[in-house]
């Protein structure tokens, strides 16, 4: 580099002084024609020129052609004598001339470079800021900063560390290790809130100038808002996902208590009937009030059961325990638990024979069946069918609840499957208002689907389950002959 | 009174106890009650019990470790305690030597039950334990590998007779996938539910009125399967 400076120094010397050389000898052809004094006013055009090369040449040039003029052009021809005042006179007007313009040239260029600088600073820092507006995390924030800050200044080593809730730190090269000598930079990543972390750069060569520094202080300071940013933006999400639970744990505190307290004032009272002897041993009123306790105790059961798989499912600890299973055994075992349902409605179940195995969690599907089950039985009226129907569909199956009760409008079929949501006034019909949510939470968490859908002759529950599993195909049953 | 039976029962919880309690005395048991786990092995070793309640939550020690524990010197039935959803732990209880288990909350008429088989299997010696299994139309001879429905044979494959025979000889009691799986396929099968799955169907369909609503195999969620019998004696 430095070589090259000073070569470019010396060409420039060498171009003033062969300027100066080439317009004398082109005044000497014409020396007898022009006047002196208008040749030494021309002679200031190359001097003036030469001015262009900075102050060293402008001066050679200067004094060059002051010497030449002299000695070419002043009688007597070829003596350096100088014999009146006015040729000094010449001399300094050459000097000025060449230093003013030089002094003029150079800040000129001076002014451009700075120009040209600041232009480079504010492009690069623009384009900081246009790459880090669109990342929405810290770390990929340090990151992208970590990796500018290398590309920009080109050290050994940039290590940027970022401390405080998160601890975490990028450093280029990717593979290297930090030099064991202290870094040559060091700037704070510097937050309204506080000090986020540091930049540290090692280079020794060449070394950091202050424009560089400042330009590093830049990026720090943008990188620190960037951040910043991002944690404002992160800690209000948080505060809105606990506003959210805390309202929906609300919702739930006061449905569950309305809801556990129905089928205990029914124990109680029964249970306090009896004690009071004032119900007889043998009176069908005894029968009534024990069936009731044993009833209202299994209902309670059922709600605590709902509170329990939503609390799991909202800390996602409702892992299906997959199997292979076969669909029917499951649909009949849920059956047999809700022979209250089987007694006031009409029970249809259609599952084809060669339905290959699911690979589900069979306690978790059983719950589903129940719930849907239960949910049809609540709306449709008495004696009217319940119909389980499943069909394999491109490696899934497809199962559908419906029953002849009541249609829901059309805006409120999604919604059903929302927490504590009815589509009904809540004092007609009982209830935690999970127990579809759970079912969805059940089918997706088996990557299946559930949706609801309005039959021309009543309403339906629709669920797909995948019948492969971790790539395994579908698993046909062995027919007869085989088994 | 001096033959009746006597039950240790372990829980923390002490309304569970009482009740417990009061319906086993009632019933003519012997009962001794325990609620912690340290507690419930030091009176199982003193009292040698007939058979052992146990609930799996236990506050100073894990049930399933009580189990365990338990099963390094005696063979007294263990029906485990449990809340639903815990079959994992279930399943864990019983492939460790419980006999059988109940969730919380059940009927008494189920304790009972599950209170007769267990003490009917400690009591019987393989040797006296009768070749001949009776549920409903169904006869099973296990000595003799005949199957008959309403006094018709029904023809089993040699694996569907395995896994019958298996299923009658601890009639009443839960068997786990994990169990069956290892005596009537192999201890590398234990996995394999799926076999499982298929031959149940396949035996339900040649003994069950109804295969889809059995009466005799019953489908434990999560665990495995129970042949009911008749009741003997």
């Amino acid at each position: 580099m430095r070589t090259r400076i000073l070569s470019s120094n010396v060409l420039s010397y060498i171009y003033a002084i062969a300027l100066i050389a080439a317009v004398l000898a082109m005044f000497l052809v014409v020396r007898d024609v022009l006047e002196t004094s208008l040749i030494a006013l021309l002679l200031l055009i190359p001097v003036g020129v030469a001015a262009l090369w900075g102050l060293g040449p402008s001066i050679t040039a200067g004094v060059c052609a002051f010497f030449g003029f002299n000695y070419f052009f002043i009688r007597p021809y070829y003596t350096l004598a100088v014999h009146r005042s006015e040729d000094l006179v010449i001399l300094l007007v050459f000097l000025v001339v060449a230093v003013v313009i030089s002094q003029l040239v150079g800040q000129a260029q001076a002014g451009l470079a700075a120009a040209t600088a600041r232009e480079r600073e504010a492009t690069l820092l623009y384009e900081l800021t246009t790459v880090l507006a669109d990342l929405h995390d810290d770390q990929s924030i340090a990151k992208t900063l970590t990796e500018q800050v290398q590309a920009l200044f080109m050290g050994e080593y940039v290590e940027l560390n970022v401390t405080g809730a998160q601890t975490y730190h990028f450093h280029l090269p990717e593979h290297a290790t930090a030099p064991s000598r202290p870094p040559e930079l060091t700037l704070p990543i510097q937050a309204v809130r506080g000090v986020l972390g540091k930049i540290q750069l090692w280079r020794t060569e060449p070394a950091i100038s202050s424009s560089e520094k400042r330009l590093l202080q830049t990026f720090a300071s943008q990188g620190a808002l960037s951040i910043e940013r991002t944690l404002l933006a992160q800690s209000e999400s948080r505060a809105k996902v606990l506003e959210e639970s805390d309202r929906l744990k609300s919702a739930l505190l006061s449905s569950v208590s309305h809801e556990l307290r129905t089928p205990l004032a029914t124990i109680k009272a029964a249970a306090s009937s009896l004690r009071s002897n004032e119900v007889g041993w043998d009176s069908s009123a005894r029968v009534e009030l024990v069936a009731a306790i044993d009833d209202e105790a299994d209902h309670l059961n059922m709600l605590v059961g709902n509170l329990l798989d939503m609390s799991r499912l909202e800390s996602g600890a409702l892992k299906p325990q997959r199997q292979w299973n076969i669909l029917s055994e499951i649909v009949g075992g849920v059956l047999k638990r809700m022979h209250r349902v089987t007694e006031t409605h009409q029970l249809e179940i259609d599952i084809p024979e060669d339905l290959p195995l699911i690979p589900v969690d069979f306690v978790q599907i059983e719950q589903v069946f129940s719930n849907l089950i239960s949910n049809s039985a609540k709306y449709a009226p008495a004696q009217t069918k319940i119909r389980i129907h499943a069909k394999e569909k491109e490696n899934q199956v497809f199962v559908q609840v419906s029953n002849q009760g009541p249609t829901v409008p059309a805006e409120h079929l999604e919604r059903i499957f929302d927490k504590f949501y009815r589509v009904t006034d809540a004092d007609r019909v009982t209830g935690t208002g999970l127990g579809l949510s759970i079912c969805k939470g059940i089918i997706e968490a088996h990557d299946g689907r559930i949706w609801a859908e309005n039959l021309s002759n009543g309403f339906a529950f629709n669920f797909t389950l995948p019948l492969t599993w971790n790539g395994a195909p579908p698993r046909r049953l062995p027919t007869e002959s085989e088994a | 009174m001096s033959n009746s039976p006597h039950i240790l029962v372990i829980d923390d919880e002490p309304q569970i106890l009482r009740a417990l309690k009061t319906i086993l005395v009632e019933k003519d048991f012997k009962v001794t009650t325990a609620s912690r786990g340290e507690e419930g092995l030091a009176l199982a070793a003193a009292t040698h019990p007939d058979l052992i309640v146990l609930d799996l939550g236990l506050p100073d020690m894990e049930g399933i470790e009580v189990c365990s524990r338990l099963r390094e010197w005696t063979q007294t039935p263990i029906i485990i305690l449990s809340v639903r959803d815990n079959e994992r732990d279930k399943v864990a209880a019983l492939d460790r030597g419980a006999d059988d288990y109940l969730t919380k909350p059940f009927g008494i008429e189920e304790l009972l039950a599950r209170v007769r088989v267990a003490l009917r299997h400690s009591t019987h010696t393989r040797e006296d334990q009768t070749s001949l299994v009776k549920a409903g139309p169904l006869s099973i001879d296990l000595a003799w590998h005949l199957v008959t429905r309403d006094g018709e044979e029904v023809k089993l494959t040699a694996t569907e007779f395995k896994l019958l025979a298996y299923l009658a000889a601890n009639r009443g009691r839960v068997l786990t996938h994990q169990s069956i799986l290892t005596h009537v396929w192999d201890p590398a099968d234990a996995d394999h539910t799926e076999y499982l799955r298929v031959y149940m169907r396949q035996l339900r369909k040649k003994l069950e009125a109804d295969p889809e609503n059995p009466k005799y195999i019953l489908t434990e969620p999560g665990i495995g399967y129970r042949f009911i019998a008749d009741e003997e004696e």
